[in-house]
């Protein structure tokens, strides 16, 4: 009976056909192939799959997506980091104004990634130590770093120049490939073995689902949780490095409501904000989609504001998608 | 039991003691009020114009729109809920009766204030409808419809509407003989009535009963989805209100006004000890909070911290109350 029942649900699993993910990327397919071709009527010449729009759009993707990447895992074990952005701004105004006091550029990274450390290492505090919602946490702790990345660079731009910096963000593999991109595939390939083929992140996936159940089985789920927070530090300053790179300046200002394109990107993957579920691949396809679709709509001339309401549509038309998909999984068994 | 708390804190040092105020009492409001006196004893000695009739009346019209949002959101934290787009729906109604209001006499003002406050309470609804029928995290449904409404608020970005109407002109800027603003009677009576709400009514209680456990509630027959749609509701209808106010302070309609205001309500409302997760909230403590981030913002102009000093001194402030919060509520065991 049991045995029967299981194939019941195995065949009904088949019905239900494709995974979220694997919809996602049919869906960026389908919006690459549309922007391609629209371009290709609009302006009689491909501008889309030019290597002029490519590479600048995927050096954007590239900070976004490692940061992206690892919030994934912070959320599915149920906590996030908003704090990202004023991450950003501070590392971007830090790395700007030791550079401006002419230490060495390789120097200049480590310290800028040890006060990323060092403000996960604040969040997880906080929210571990303390017990404080990591919503609340997060958005009092963004305004202090960009509180201070404002002290530190008193409210002005200060150019970036150093050969190291430089490199970061500008730089090329075998001259065509940009370095910012080859970081975000190690940070892929690491985070997606770390969630999919090691006990951490059977652990990490556990915690999202159950946090009392992997405790009592275990797990140091304070410890985990803390060490995730460290991470996000650590990638948002990395991110700000990049950042600060590509412009080649260091602002306060410095990605100033990312942590709502971020959060958005990894929500369109498929992670839910409850944790517990969410993959790797799912969010490298949300921060696609929705870098995509702002590059595409921007290039085919189409206002700020409307590109605004589209990608509010898109997120909450996505998740429906997903709770409806799910409601009716349910239901079947 | 208090005898075996004296007991306990016997041997504890003075410092904990102390610290006990803070932390041990079961509402935030009493240490709100102590660090409200403290922080006023500092800046009325800092600068002598802190503790005067002139100064306060500007801080209570500052907050005004603030106060407005935050009964909206309290009521929607107290029910487990969370609403981020009240910023984007009082730029809507704002701008949108203020392009109403662009010729002047073409639309009846009262039309005009009808028309903004049932806006928000549609999109209000529309926010309800998605989170509890579709089933969607309160979060980013609201994420989603805070970009989605500022979107919308862009259509009227080349226009840059004045506002000549002496409805709206007085609604945010008059003085009740010359000493109270119309402002803090409104935020008044709005908390006022709300809290009897919470308090003496049925629907009050069953937001708090959603709040604590959703599922129970349910069980015990409350009507939880209607209940959690009126919330929003509620929180839009406010949240317009509040832009009509913010328009009539300001005396133009733009498309990014209320851009952020989300965030500073949140502060205001956590800091005033509404939980997070829903069940726990009063509006004393809201008002409290309230009066404590408006007089944080003006002391600190009086003490000339710079202004970027004040942002990192907002955000410490935040975290500080949550972690005070926290430690307060912290279960005995607490494991993970």
């Amino acid at each position: 009976m049991a045995e029967t029942s299981f194939q019941e649900l195995k065949k009904e699993r088949k019905k239900v056909g494709i995974s979220n993910t694997l919809m996602l990327f049919i869906v960026l397919v389908i919006m690459i192939a549309f922007f391609g071709i629209t371009s290709q009527i609009k302006f009689d010449q491909q501008f889309f799959f030019s290597i002029l729009n490519l590479i600048p759009m995927l050096s954007n993707i590239s900070y976004i997506g490692i940061i992206a990447c690892i919030l994934t895992m912070l959320l599915i074990t149920g906590e996030i980091d908003f704090s990202i952005g004023g991450n950003i701004g501070l590392t971007s105004c830090l790395a700007a104004l030791l550079l401006s006091k002419g230490i060495n550029g390789g120097l200049v990274v480590l310290i800028c990634l040890a006060a990323g450390i060092l403000m996960g290492v604040f969040n997880g505090f906080i929210v571990t130590r303390l017990g404080v919602n990591s919503i609340i946490a997060t958005i009092g702790t963004m305004s202090i770093w960009r509180g201070i990345g404002y002290t530190l660079s008193n409210g002005e731009s200060m150019l970036a120049f150093n050969p190291v910096i430089d490199y970061l963000g500008r730089g090329t593999i075998f001259r065509y490939i940009p370095f910012p991109i080859v970081l975000f595939i190690i940070v892929i390939i690491i985070t997606y073995i770390i969630m999919n083929r090691s006990k951490i992140g059977r652990r990490i996936y556990a915690i999202g689902v159950n946090p009392m159940a992997s405790y009592l089985s275990g797990t140091n789920v304070k410890g985990i949780k803390f060490l995730l927070f460290i991470f996000c530090g650590a990638a948002a300053s990395l991110g700000g490095l990049i950042l600060t790179s590509l412009s080649a300046v260091g602002m306060p200002q410095h990605g100033q409501g990312l942590e709502l394109t971020v959060v958005s990107a990894v929500i369109l993957g498929g992670t839910a904000l409850s944790g517990g579920k969410g993959q790797i691949l799912g969010t490298l396809a949300g921060v696609l989609i929705l870098s995509v679709l702002y590059n595409g709509l921007t290039m085919l001339n189409i206002m700020y504001f409307y590109i605004q309401i589209i990608r509010g549509i898109v997120l909450i038309l996505v998740v429906a998608t997903y709770e409806i998909r799910q409601s009716r999984a349910l239901r079947r068994v | 039991m208090n005898n075996l708390e004296a007991k306990n804190s016997k041997g504890k040092n003075v410092f904990k003691r102390v610290f006990g105020i803070f932390t041990q009492t079961k509402t935030p409001t009493p240490s709100l009020i102590i660090l409200y006196i403290i922080m006023a004893v500092i800046f009325a000695v800092s600068n002598d114009n802190f503790l005067t009739i002139v100064n306060f009346k500007g801080i209570f019209n500052n907050f005004a729109v603030y106060g407005i949002m935050a009964a909206g959101i309290t009521i929607v934290m107290i029910a487990g809920g969370f609403d981020l787009s009240i910023g984007s729906i009082a730029g809507l109604a704002g701008i949108v009766s203020a392009v109403l209001l662009m010729k002047e006499g073409a639309v009846p003002t009262p039309v005009v204030v009808i028309l903004a406050l049932v806006m928000g309470g549609l999109l209000g609804l529309i926010n309800g409808l998605i989170i509890t029928k579709v089933g969607i995290n309160p979060i980013i449904t609201t994420l989603g419809t805070l970009a989605t409404i500022r979107g919308i608020c862009y259509f009227w970005a080349k226009l840059n509407p004045r506002i000549y109407n002496d409805f709206i002109e007085n609604l945010g800027r008059k003085f009740l003989g010359n000493v109270i603003p119309y402002t803090t009677i409104y935020i008044v009576v709005i908390f006022v009535i709300l809290s009897l709400i919470l308090k003496f009514t049925r629907f009050g209680r069953d937001i708090y009963t959603i709040g604590g456990n959703e599922n129970l509630a349910r069980l015990a027959g409350i009507k939880v989805d209607r209940i959690k749609i009126i919330t929003y509701i509620i929180s839009g209808l406010f949240a317009a209100f509040a832009g009509l106010v913010l328009i009539s302070q300001l005396g133009s309609g733009r498309p990014e006004y209320g851009d952020g205001a989300e965030l500073e309500v949140l502060t205001i409302v956590v800091l005033g000890g509404v939980a997070v997760g829903g069940g726990k909230g009063n509006f004393l403590g809201v008002f409290i909070a309230l009066l404590i981030i408006g007089s944080i913002s003006n002391g600190m102009v009086m003490m000339d911290v710079p202004v970027y000093l004040r942002m990192v001194v907002k955000g410490a402030l935040l975290v500080f109350a949550i972690s005070l919060d926290a430690i307060r509520n912290r279960r005995r065991l607490q494991l993970y």
